[in-house]
């Protein structure tokens, strides 16, 4: 009893705590956008955002919401830092990767404000470590402005059928060319490699798609090597959403489901290839 | 279907594959040891259009069209053979000839499908000359029966000698200039005639080839679960493995056997092939010395050379693609050290014009060496031994010399058998006995015999004696 409240006048010393039964509920997400050592982090009360960016181009945010954890206390509307996330995925995974069922590590973080560490605790089968990593300045975060009422072309689909072709993809090819549209073939994924073009398409009849919402043919070409990333989340995800917007800018979002089932959702948005002098650009 | 050609694409890498009109794909290594050619019937197919009747009659002499397509490209269509077997339910091949494409089409289960668009360029024919009926070996077998003799060997065992005699087939492994008889692990598999379903042994022979070949082979004939025929004879001939006994495709695959030389004395043709044989030992041992009947004809050989030294021979519809071709294979010269040493003695030596195969040894060295179209036999056999080995050229050229037999009068013969018995098992012959097939009477270091004008004679390499 008294440890307990012992720990929650520890605890009052944090701007953030939350309390995690199973890392790997963390750990699994962050690994699917962990294509950059750096990701700022940001906590609010619903939860966890964690971005990573590249080039200028392409972003992902994962989201982890608060009803995962089983606690999660906030003192600030919105808290903002960066971090190595190669080193906090180092952390969360300290005890291995291997899954045994019935052994889960406990994690739990705690952020005591600007400046100051991020703190975890991580158990397992009694073995406690402790980890502080230093926390960096926020760098601003690209806005994609990517709002719904620009998209012009939507597709949800299954993750499975895409998995395969996404990481067949011939990377010998510098672009990928997505193209949706309402008449056939309706969703195309092309390639233009040394060894020839491939094309994938995807018919909206097919039982993979779940909804195909495209009031406009478009074809819109992306850096395959800024794609590439999103294999990862791709192969833990089992629903994708695409769309592209007016400006020809890609938003994937993939739906992840946990070991226990809960849902976490991570978001990529990938500007297309320019061919013109113009800046590429957002 | 589409899993049989899956195996098929999926062993013969690095091979350039060439198509004919009533599908048939041949392949050659890059080392010419090993040649795979396979024809497809129409019924092989669920639907066949050759588009014959599109086709004007004064097109070509030859029916059908000749494409050779990368087989690194062939090999990303089927490059997940798993999900092939799982998601594939069709495959559709068209020739998009205005465009220079091979078209492959997967059909999909969920309404996928997956267009493969792959750049080919018009070739001529790669033909390896073989005649798998007059062979007096042949044992046919089911792969199985092989495939548990093979998985004895190590995984990075090069070849296997395969030795026939009437009451026993042993499998041994081979060992090539091994400095240390205790470090070596020898691995012998004795198979019974009987458990082969035909066996026809008309003589006894020892034959050394790759293994692993024999294992790609291998894995495709379980995958379609056909019983193979080897057929050979002695060593330096090729051995053909065919599997024909399904009605609707057939495959011969014809690899390059090492010529042994303690057992072969009294052939010209093994001893030509001897003499290469130690010289390819003393210089690498990465590259096989195989003196194989693997040829082609005139003008693919030529074709070749011509392709990546010069334009005008063949329409080049996707010139890019061609240069993919040339770079591969300068990436496989430059990263081969014995190449360039090749190619500064072959500039040293003015190729022999008298001999009647005057083709460059190294198809893109030396591309200028005449293209001419031979069409007696002999040259022809010659130029591919040179093409088979293209570390050695000079070699093979001397080898070509003595080969067509009615040339080597009965006395040269004898010389040779005797020098040949000089000659210790492992090291090259003695320089004396080079010269003696010449017709050179010097002694001399073979730097000298190098300088020598060149009349019926062939210099050697110098790089031979630097490495000994």
């Amino acid at each position: 009893m008294s440890l307990s409240t012992q720990q929650a006048d520890n605890d009052s010393q944090y701007l953030m705590v939350a309390k995690l039964d199973n890392a790997r509920h963390v750990s699994t997400i962050l690994k699917a956008i962990h294509f950059k050592d750096t990701a700022t982090i940001f906590a609010s009360p619903m939860g966890l955002k964690v971005t990573t960016e590249d080039a200028k181009c392409v972003q992902a945010n994962a989201f982890i919401q608060e009803a995962i954890f089983h606690e999660f206390t906030i003192k600030e509307e919105q808290i903002i830092f960066k971090i190595n996330l190669t080193v906090l995925l180092e952390c969360l995974t300290i005890f291995g990767n291997s899954s045994v069922p019935g052994v889960t590590t406990s994690l739990k973080m705690c952020y005591a404000g600007y400046g100051q560490p991020l703190l975890l605790i991580l158990e397992e089968d009694s073995v406690v470590t402790d980890c502080s990593i230093k926390t960096l300045e926020p760098d601003e975060v690209l806005d994609f402005d990517f709002c719904s009422t620009n998209v012009i072309n939507k597709i949800i689909m299954k993750s499975e059928c895409l998995k395969e072709v996404f990481s067949e993809l011939d990377m010998t090819s510098e672009i990928l060319q997505i193209l949706m549209s309402p008449d056939a073939p309706y969703f195309q994924l092309s390639t233009f490699g040394n060894s020839g073009s491939t094309q994938s398409d995807f018919s909206k009849e097919s039982d993979m798609v779940e909804s195909f919402q495209c009031t406009k043919t478009q074809t819109n070409r992306y850096k395959i090597s800024l794609l590439k990333p999103t294999v990862k989340a791709l192969g833990l995800s089992t629903r994708i959403s695409i769309r592209t917007d007016n400006r020809g800018f890609l938003s994937l979002q993939y739906m992840i489901k946990n070991e226990d089932n809960q849902v976490c959702f991570v978001e990529f948005y990938c500007a297309p290839d320019e061919e013109l002098d113009d800046e590429p650009g957002h | 279907m589409l899993e049989i050609k899956d195996k098929q694409h999926q062993k013969l890498s690095r091979c350039i594959m060439y198509l004919l009109f009533q599908f048939a794909l041949r392949t050659v290594n890059s080392t010419r040891s090993a040649y795979a050619y396979m024809l497809f019937s129409p019924s092989f197919f669920t639907h066949y259009d050759d588009g014959s009747a599109l086709l004007k009659s004064n097109d070509s002499e030859d029916e059908g069209l000749r494409c050779k397509v990368n087989m690194k490209s062939m090999l990303t269509v089927f490059k997940s053979l798993s999900s092939i077997e799982r998601s594939v339910e069709r495959c559709k091949i068209t020739l998009n000839t205005p465009e220079a494409r091979l078209v492959f089409q997967l059909y999909c289960r969920h309404g996928i499908v997956k267009t493969h668009n792959l750049a080919f360029i018009e070739c001529e024919t790669l033909q390896a000359v073989f005649s798998k009926d007059l062979t007096p070996n042949r044992l046919t077998a089911h792969p199985k029966l092989l495939c548990d003799a093979v998985i004895n060997f190590q995984n990075n065992q090069e070849e296997v000698t395969l030795i026939a005699k009437p009451d026993k087939i042993s499998l041994k492994n081979y060992v090539d200039d091994e400095p240390d008889p205790k470090k070596v692990v020898l691995t012998e598999m004795h198979l019974d005639p009987n458990e082969f379903d035909n066996c026809q042994l008309g003589v006894d022979t020892e034959i050394t080839f790759c293994l692993k070949e024999l294992r790609a082979i291998l894995g495709f004939a379980e995958v379609i679960s056909l019983p193979i025929n080897m057929h050979f004879e002695r060593a330096g001939r090729p051995i053909v493995i065919s599997i024909d006994s399904d009605k609707t495709f057939e495959a011969n695959f014809v690899l390059a056997t090492l010529a042994d030389c303690e057992n072969q004395t009294t052939h010209t043709q093994s001893v030509s092939q001897n003499t290469s044989k130690h010289r390819m030992k003393s210089q690498s041992k990465q590259k096989r010395s195989n003196n194989s009947r693997v040829k082609s004809t005139a003008p693919s050989t030529s074709d070749r050379s011509n392709g990546f030294g010069n334009n005008t021979k063949n329409k080049r519809p996707a010139p890019s693609f061609d240069e993919e071709f040339e770079d591969d294979f300068d990436e496989m010269i430059c990263n081969d050290p014995t190449v360039d040493q090749l190619s500064r003695v072959e500039h040293q030596n003015i190729p022999n014009k008298n001999t009647t195969a005057s083709r460059s040894t190294h198809p893109v060295t030396v591309p200028n060496i005449s293209h001419t179209r031979q069409s007696n036999t002999p040259p022809l056999q010659s130029s591919s031994e040179r093409a088979d080995s293209p570390v050695i050229p000079m070699q093979c050229e001397t080898a070509k010399i003595s080969f067509p037999a009615e040339t080597l009068n009965q006395s040269e013969m004898q010389d040779l058998d005797e020098d040949l018995d000089d000659t210790i098992p492992g090291t090259p012959p003695s320089k004396k006995f080079r010269s003696m097939i010449f017709g050179l009477s010097q002694s001399q270091d073979s730097q000298q015999s190098k300088n020598k004008p060149l009349q019926n004679v062939q210099v050697l390499a110098e790089d031979t004696d630097e490495d000994d």
